[in-house]
């Protein structure tokens, strides 16, 4: 079977980007890209300023949000290297009626022209005012020019680390992605702005097993410079280690079992948990409320989770919300008790509706080593997906492999596309052994187009549940 | 700034070999309750698909715009960069056809404050008794105009509402979602009567036991997700790339499952993204491509796949614009239950599927099962199901329904499942 790179992006389901699909080609010279500068911080500042104050004459509650995004987007494979740049601007003025309803109006066009127009649509045609607002704040150093040819060489560099060097490894990539963001919130109360540069690398292997293709990913993110981090040679090479994973044929009995959960798992479990549980939107639901009151016990008492917007470098971190709040932790359990909920306001790209939801969560490291979690069952390793149904608190969890233990040593048994069943509530108060060493996972997700940007910080976890095979007899 | 205008100047100061744009110009009004905030957004955005012919082959880039700040040169100075450096084996876009006629306007919308409508709905949304609904609705009103290399330029202005709402009855609740291009068609409220009965149920129901069963599923569980539901499946195997990679169980002129040309009512399937005011209906495609009805599977057969102008320049054919909505041919079943233990499924927590082996996960949130004369209401377990192959020997029902891209049966049962606790 032959397939070109697009085609095999495609089927392997790798590369969300469009843009990164169609940026993948034959190598050919990079020319450099010239792209419009960004709106200057004083102008954009100035504009949002004028429009606070034109609605504050009409209304008691005001607030308006401007975003200017830039993506950089570079990805090698078998047969080239790419880059594709794209741009996002956006306004979003909100004002709170006295009857309390809230309303927004949303533009992309982020000039002063574009601003005025939305106040009009906003309030209709409001005098120009005066309003004392804070003084602006310093404006952020602009993070470092990334050229093409810097791109590529750290591409490259991906590529070489990789030590596994199979020639069954029918499909290898490296992708760097960047999010450039300079984000203005500007109300009565305050005037802030913020520069963040989220930075994601990751790196792709797959490779055929019996008739299905295995694919492995490593990926790191943090926001900062890109330099500060790297995927290393042994992550790289991991991804390699995992695509070629011989796996053992046919399936084992489904049952409950012991098993080892790795950091990417964990992350993937306290992600959907929150999300499904712990935001003020999800607590509309009755069945959600009564079970999450505050004090109640829903995991084992060895469990602290915060979300952490203000983590050093944490690539959903951020210094204050898309309402202006100021970046602050927030504890969601603590010692296995709900202490807490997430109401802090986030848009998708800064711009989407907003909507509560997590930032950089992080569950608290045990006192344990991995290997002193290992016992006999089931270590799962790598995420998949995960689907919780509040109402009912089923969770079914998909994991890439399953690696059986005896005795706490692998057996060198291993399944793939394996699925943990059962009440998350049973799951989590099962939880017998927290490891101390952890991981960080990244998400960058996607909504209406707009992108999310979120991560977890979790260690390796023993439980117990229900383990299963999630592919079919053949 | 960056206009259509300013864009097909550049891509023609570049003598670039064939191009389309489309623009996007689009308005929309939320009102959500839950906030509650009423917002409007009005947004331009831009398509642009350049096809850049060198001796080596051709190569192709498309790049999406979501900002009007900007020089057009660059954007397609971009186009062209990434463009030389995704070349491959030539072919040639075919000339440009007709496109389908299709309305897509609610004529209540074209010229309506969007805000104003968007309120309207959530305050005339019929709410069952004796339950607390949130609801909320978005109205979108585009104006989409494309331009070709070719000369071809076509333009239409398209409606569509999305409606959603979280119902709660006691300690319990349901979310429900619509989608329509008009909305008289929107039935977010018999959504709501629905899913209030189905609450009702639900507090009754408890565990099933793991076996093997027939099972009947029903509208909502059918259509789980919105969209295409359990039929999508006929959709990723009809993509034309994937099959002609073999990874697909899809083979063109072959049935579509063993023994499904030869049962007494074999399945037929249509993509028509020209049908008025369904979800996925569109004159043209992103690439300038005219958007057709054709069949995908006719009485068990496959028949026809959804081609893309590569895909469709490859077979020496004509593009069709993909597959798009489908209409599933109905069947004779009244409602007359198997003998054996049947499973009826009212609604699913969600629905996994693989798409190249059509192997499905179906998480049961609410069913009722029949066994003899005893009924027993469910909730959880996991239906395992060779998609492809249950629903192709399915019996549908004589009951139609339309909703979103969705004409068919509104139910379907499968003689033999998997039930797995």
């Amino acid at each position: 079977m032959s397939w070109n790179r697009r085609e095999v992006l495609g089927t392997l389901g790798v590369g969300s980007a469009a843009t990164l699909l169609w940026a993948l080609g034959c190598g050919t010279p990079a020319r450099p890209v010239v792209l419009a500068p960004q709106q200057a911080s004083s102008e954009v500042r100035g504009w949002l300023r004028d429009a606070v104050a034109r609605l504050a004459t009409k209304y008691p509650v005001v607030h308006a949000l401007a975003v200017s995004r830039r993506r950089t987007t570079g990805a090698v494979d078998l047969a080239g290297t790419g880059v594709a740049r794209a741009r996002r601007d956006g306004v979003v003025l909100t004002i709170r009626d006295r009857d309390g309803m809230w309303r927004e109006q949303v533009t992309a066009d982020l000039s002063a022209a574009g601003v005025l127009a939305a106040v009009r649509l906003l309030a209709g045609a409001v005098p120009a005012a005066r309003l004392d607002l804070p003084a602006p704040p310093p404006p952020p150093s602009a993070p470092a020019k990334i050229g093409d040819l810097e791109l590529r060489n750290r591409l490259d560099a991906i590529m070489r680390s990789d030590r596994a060097g199979s020639s069954r490894i029918v499909y290898a990539s490296a992708l760097i992605d960047i999010d450039d963001v300079n984000v203005w919130s500007i109300a009565p109360g305050h005037d802030r702005e913020q520069q963040l540069r989220r930075v994601r690398q990751r790196a792709t292997r797959a490779a055929w097993n019996g008739t299905r293709p295995v694919v492995s990913e490593v990926e790191r993110g943090w926001t900062g410079a890109i330099e500060d981090q790297d995927l290393d040679a042994a992550e790289v090479t991991r991804a390699s280690t995992n695509a070629l994973q011989l796996l053992t044929p046919g399936t084992f009995a489904d049952g409950e079992y012991g098993v080892v959960l790795d950091p990417e798992v964990t992350a993937m479990i306290v992600d959907t948990a929150v999300r499904g549980l712990l935001t003020a939107s999800a607590l509309r639901r009755p069945e959600i409320a009564a079970r999450m009151i505050a004090g109640a016990a829903v995991a084992a008492p060895g469990l602290t989770l915060i979300d952490d917007p203000a983590a050093a470098g944490a690539y959903g971190g951020f210094a204050f919300d898309d309402e202006g709040g100021l970046a602050a932790p927030i504890t969601l359990l603590d010692g296995g008790r709900v202490a807490g909920r997430l109401t802090r306001g986030r848009r998708a790209g800064h711009v989407g509706m907003l909507e509560p939801g997590p930032s950089h969560l992080r569950l608290a490291p045990g006192t344990v080593t991995t290997q002193e979690l290992l016992i006999d069952g089931w270590l799962l390793e790598g995420r998949l997906d995960a689907v919780l149904d509040p109402g009912s608190d089923r969770i079914v969890i998909g994991a890439a492999r399953a690696r059986e233990l005896k005795n706490g040593s692998p057996t060198g048994r291993v399944f793939a596309d394996v699925e943990l069943v059962g009440a998350l509530a049973a799951l989590l108060a099962n939880i017998t052994g927290v490891g101390k060493d952890t991981a960080t996972m990244v998400t960058r997700d996607e909504s209406s187009g707009e992108p999310q940007w979120t991560s977890v910080t979790a260690p390796w976890v023993r439980t117990r549940g229900f383990v299963r095979s999630r592919r079919r007899p053949t | 700034m960056i206009t259509r205008r300013s864009l097909v100047s550049a891509l023609t100061a570049r003598k670039v070999s064939e191009w389309i744009v489309v623009e996007r110009a689009q308005e929309i009004a939320i009102a959500d309750e839950a906030r509650p905030v009423r917002r409007s957004d009005l947004r331009t955005r831009f398509t642009v698909v350049v096809h850049l012919d060198v001796t080596r082959g051709r190569g192709t880039a498309k790049l999406e715009l979501a900002s009007l700040h900007g020089d057009a040169l660059d954007v397609v100075d971009q186009a062209l960069d990434l463009a030389g450096a995704a070349v491959g084996p030539t072919w040639h876009s075919p000339p440009p056809a007709a496109p389908a006629k299709v309305a897509l306007l609610d004529a209540q919308l074209e010229k309506a404050e969007l805000a104003a409508v968007a309120s309207e709905v959530l305050h005339s949304l019929i709410r069952p008794a004796g339950t607390t609904v949130t609801a909320a609705v978005e109205i979108l009103r585009e104006q989409v105009a494309v331009d070709a290399s070719s000369g071809f330029h076509t333009r239409w202005i398209a409606s569509a509402i999305r409606g959603s709402a979280l119902l709660a009855l006691g300690d319990r609740s349901l979310e429900v979602a619509r989608e329509a291009r008009k909305l008289d068609d929107l039935s977010l409220g018999q959504g709501l009567l629905d899913a209030a009965r189905d609450l009702a149920l639900l507090a009754t129901a408890g565990a099933p036991a793991a076996g093997r069963c027939a099972l009947v599923l029903r509208s909502d569980a059918l259509l789980h997700g919105g969209g295409l539901g359990v039929w999508s499946v006929f959709a990723d195997h009809a993509n034309a790339e994937i099959e002609r990679q073999g990874l697909s169980r899809y083979r063109l002129r072959s049935p579509v499952a063993p023994g499904a040309e030869v049962i007494a009512e074999p399945l037929t399937i249509t993509s028509d993204g020209a049908l008025d005011f369904a979800t996925r209906s569109a004159p043209v495609g992103d690439e300038g491509d005219a958007v057709r009805r054709f069949a995908l599977i006719e009485r068990g057969i496959s028949v026809g796949l959804g081609l893309s102008t590569r895909e469709a320049a490859r077979r020496r054919t004509d593009p069709n614009g993909g597959v798009r909505n489908l209409v599933v041919g109905a069947g004779t079943w009244a409602g007359a239950l198997p003998a054996r233990r049947t499973i009826e499924i009212r609604r699913l927590r969600s629905l996994s599927i693989d798409p190249y082996t059509g192997d499905a996960s179906l998480e049961v949130s609410l069913g009722v099962e029949r066994s003899g004369t005893t009924e027993t209401v469910i909730t959880g377990g996991t239906i395992r199901l060779d998609l492809v192959g249950a629903l192709a020997h399915a019996h549908r029902s004589a009951t139609i329904i339309r909703r979103g891209p969705y004409v068919g049966p509104e139910a379907v049962v499968i003689d033999d499942a998997e039930l797995l606790a």
